[in-house]
């Protein structure tokens, strides 16, 4: 029997996490005496910062390495998984891998016995929100932690990997066993601190493993794209239609390709207090994805399906407070909000500060010191005329 | 037989030759076998699969584990340029590419074949765009079949490693001197992680000689120069060298084998290609790289059926190890031939390795079928039961010879 471990992560930031998890998996799973080997899927591989990747793992204790290899090497994905890892929480929204594969759900490839590992501050039940239905029952287990960059270039090491191991033996300890990640992980660093991690990453676990019942979960609204058969489509080449030239004020006014969202890129969105804009142009125009659309009021609307998350609009935003960026999870929709704005000022002054919270995630530019969390500060409205709340 | 105290200080010595086992993917591996080479300069450029050998081989010399002039380039033609140079001077040289990237540096590539120097290149397959791809697809490597190079695949990491010591030490043959494109499946081979036994550098420095160009060396103190313009007069002698060169590689590649056999353990049964349980077998399939894996383990479990089918990895493309092979196919009813590549246009429009071994087998009296597929281009998989599949249709070749349909695609959505 083989068993199936997939590591979902954000492509760059936690490119070498996957990789790292997917070796160590091997190694422990080595001297163990198993036969077991690690790829990632290549098409994920040319990597852009965020984009949803994926890592696997392939641990059996009756098969010869080639039968192994011929089983999963030779495949670009897999059917299904036993442990499906999420290193980054905000993909529990679905990914979309690079190329035609549509927005999946993240728990797609778990079966029946299989456990959906999701590194997260989260409740289970909130992650269900976002998870696609499953007509048979799988587990949720949850391990607390932020979306790492440990493993990055600039990474600070915050123990991520040695306690998503300590997790994943918790989960499915035919896969790796605790005392096999400790002694591997002693073995390797010395450091007795890195085995303990694992070791109360696995008792944390063993306690937060949710049995998630049939139906439950949300129903998958993404369609999964058909691929024509070969004399389906122009024998020209491929080409993507082109969206008209021009654009309009206002909501989703400027030309974008349907073809080419990238919205499930995101950890964090930019949550923008109209009422603070002084209309300096900074965001539109320092956008990389240009995901702002000027509107009739010389404001900023700002299309979250295209939004990769980048923080640059918060970064020139000169405004304090105008622009902050939010955990993904906190949203549930993609919608316009601007038009929300124009509707109800002060409903939505209320709702963008609930939203943001009192957090500010940062990543300063010194490498080695990962991400930086401040407190907020808040910022009365400024409404004008007869909008001003009393 | 008994085993002699000769035997056992043999067998002595080649335990002696490994190190220790890594964990390394494809690109790592041959970054491992380029520092065991000892080379002396290196010239990069990314395109990927590829660009994770330059990453390895950059992180080995920052590690102070190779010492080599390491060249980053402005673009595959002046990476392939450098290395030439590098060649002609006497160093040990090493590049490497995919797709696209490799056939932007072709000119660079054809010149150092005809200037005879033998650096050694990787080439990691991938698919020609447009569309941009980055899967396998054995198009690029396989466009320098008439250029003057030796040609060969890796089917794991560990050949990869190992074809990195047995390709410098053929190209640089006096004999030989042509240089050697080492190829590998993107993907598949380049980035997956297998344990992989790596040798000792004492072994290797057994097997490896230096890199000695004698008079050809481009040097202060030998001043020459290189490929001044010819005129009619000269071109159709310098091509004929360059055949016998090939003709005399296939010597060169099978004492380099049986040496490295010596040094290192039986490792190689067979030079040019490897046979898998091809003994009585009456149906064989013949495919390139890392495909071997899933096309084995369809032959091992036809065999458990009691089917007589094998499988033939084809090592070395470039020379074409045309005798052995006609040797070897003559012996089956049916052969199926695996191109992960497409010859647009060609006889039958089928593939290019069908269209060599075709060839090859043309003066046989007796010639087993043959059909061919096309499969797992742009990185598609080729499943277990895709090779099983293979068997069966090249199997009923042999019982309706003549009337077969010659190519068959695998894994088309159709």
């Amino acid at each position: 029997m083989i068993k199936r471990v997939e590591v979902n992560y954000r492509g760059i930031f936690q490119k070498s996490l996957g990789k790292y998890l997917g070796s160590d998996i091997v190694m422990i799973a080595s001297r163990m005496g198993k036969v077991a080997f690690s790829n990632g899927r290549y098409s994920d591989s040319p990597e852009r910062n965020g984009i949803p990747c994926k890592y696997f793992a392939f641990v059996a204790e009756d098969l010869s390495e080639e039968e192994l290899e011929a089983e999963c090497g030779a495949k670009l994905d897999i059917d299904e998984a036993d442990v499906s890892v999420v290193v980054d929480d905000t993909m529990v929204k679905g990914v979309e891998p690079w190329g035609w594969h549509g927005v999946r759900p993240i728990n797609e490839k778990v079966h029946e016995k299989g456990c959906l590992l999701v590194i997260t501050r989260h409740q289970p039940e909130d992650l269900l929100k976002f998870i696609a239905k499953k007509p048979y029952p799988y587990r949720l287990a949850t391990l607390e932690g932020d979306a790492s960059l440990a493993g990055m270039w600039v990474f600070k090491d915050d123990l991520t990997r040695e306690r998503v191991l300590g997790a994943i033996a918790a989960v499915d300890p035919g896969i790796i066993s605790i005392e096999a990640v400790e002694a591997y992980l002693l073995d390797k660093t010395k450091d007795a601190r890195r085995a303990g991690a694992a070791r109360e990453a696995y008792e944390a676990t063993l306690r937060r493993v949710r049995l998630v019942k049939p139906g439950e979960g949300i129903n998958w609204s993404h369609p999964v794209p058909v691929l024509p058969k070969w004399h389906e489509f122009e024998d020209t080449g491929i080409a993507v239609p082109a969206v008209p030239r021009g654009f309009k004020l206002g909501p989703r006014g400027q030309g974008r390709n349907d073809r080419f969202k990238r919205g499930t890129t995101k950890t964090h969105r930019p949550v923008i207090r109209f009422d603070l804009c002084i209309e300096c142009t900074l965001c539109w125009l320092e956008c990389p994805d240009g995901c702002f659309d000027p509107t009739e009021d010389g404001l900023y609307d700002v299309n979250y399906e295209v939004c990769v998350g980048c923080h640059k609009c918060a970064e020139v935003c000169p405004e304090p407070e105008c622009i902050v960026m939010v955990d993904e999870l906190r949203f549930e929709n993609d919608r316009s909000p601007w038009e929300h704005w124009v509707r109800d000022p002060q409903g939505y002054i209320r709702w963008a500060e609930e939203k943001k919270g009192k957090e500010r995630v940062h990543f300063p530019v010194v490498t080695g010191t990962g991400r930086e969390v401040r407190e907020g500060t808040y910022v009365p409205p400024k409404l004008s005329g007869a909008e001003t709340p009393a | 037989m008994k085993q002699t105290e000769t035997d056992t200080a043999v067998l002595d010595q080649r335990l002696a030759a490994w190190d220790r086992k890594e964990l390394l993917n494809g690109c790592q591996a041959v970054a491992q076998g380029v520092r065991l080479a000892d080379v002396d300069v290196i010239s990069a450029y990314p395109i990927r699969p590829y660009t994770e050998v330059m990453d390895a081989l950059s992180k080995l010399i920052a590690d102070g584990k190779l010492d080599a002039e390491y060249i980053i380039a402005d673009s595959e033609h002046s990476q392939f340029e450098i290395v030439k140079h590098a060649s002609s001077v006497g160093a040990r040289a090493f590049a490497g590419s995919s797709g696209t990237g490799w056939m932007y540096g072709f000119e660079a590539l054809v010149v150092t074949a005809t200037d005879r120097l033998p650096p050694l290149f990787l080439v990691g397959n991938r698919a020609l765009d447009d569309p941009g791809a980055f899967g396998v697809e054995h198009n690029d490597a396989m466009a320098l079949r008439d250029m003057g190079w030796l040609l060969c695949w890796a089917t794991t990491a560990q050949e990869a490693l190992e074809h990195v010591l047995i390709g410098y030490r053929v190209a640089e043959d006096s004999r030989v001197r042509m240089p050697m494109a080492l190829a590998m499946d993107g993907a598949f081979l380049t980035h997956s992680q297998h344990m992989v036994q790596v040798p000792t550098e004492e072994a290797v420095a057994r097997f490896l000689p230096r890199y000695d160009l004698g008079p050809r060396r481009l040097h202060p103190d030998n001043p020459i120069s290189i490929a001044p313009q010819v005129n009619e007069d000269w071109v159709m002698e310098l091509r004929r060298q360059n055949w016998e060169a090939a003709r005399r590689a296939k010597g060169v590649i099978v004492q380099a084998y049986q040496e490295f056999n010596e040094i290192f353990g039986e490792r190689y049964a067979t030079p040019f290609f490897s046979e898998f349980m091809t003994d009585d077998a009456e149906t064989v399939l013949i495919g390139v790289g890392a495909v071997a894996m899933p096309a084995r383990t369809a032959v091992r479990r036809l065999r458990e059926q009691g089917r007589k089918v094998g499988y033939i990895g084809l090592r070395w493309f470039r020379p074409f190890p045309t005798e052995e092979l006609r040797e070897c196919l003559s012996r089956f009813r049916a052969v199926g031939v695996l191109d992960r590549n497409f010859a647009h246009g060609s006889p039958d429009c089928g593939g290019i390795v069908l269209h060599d071994v075709r060839s090859c087998l043309y003066p046989l009296a007796s010639r087993p079928a043959v059909v061919n597929f096309i499969g797992g281009l742009g990185g598609r998989d080729i499943s277990i039961a895709d090779c099983t599949r293979m068997l069966e249709i090249t199997g009923k070749a042999a019982e309706r010879a003549g009337d077969e349909e010659t190519v068959t695609w695998i894994g088309l959505r159709e």
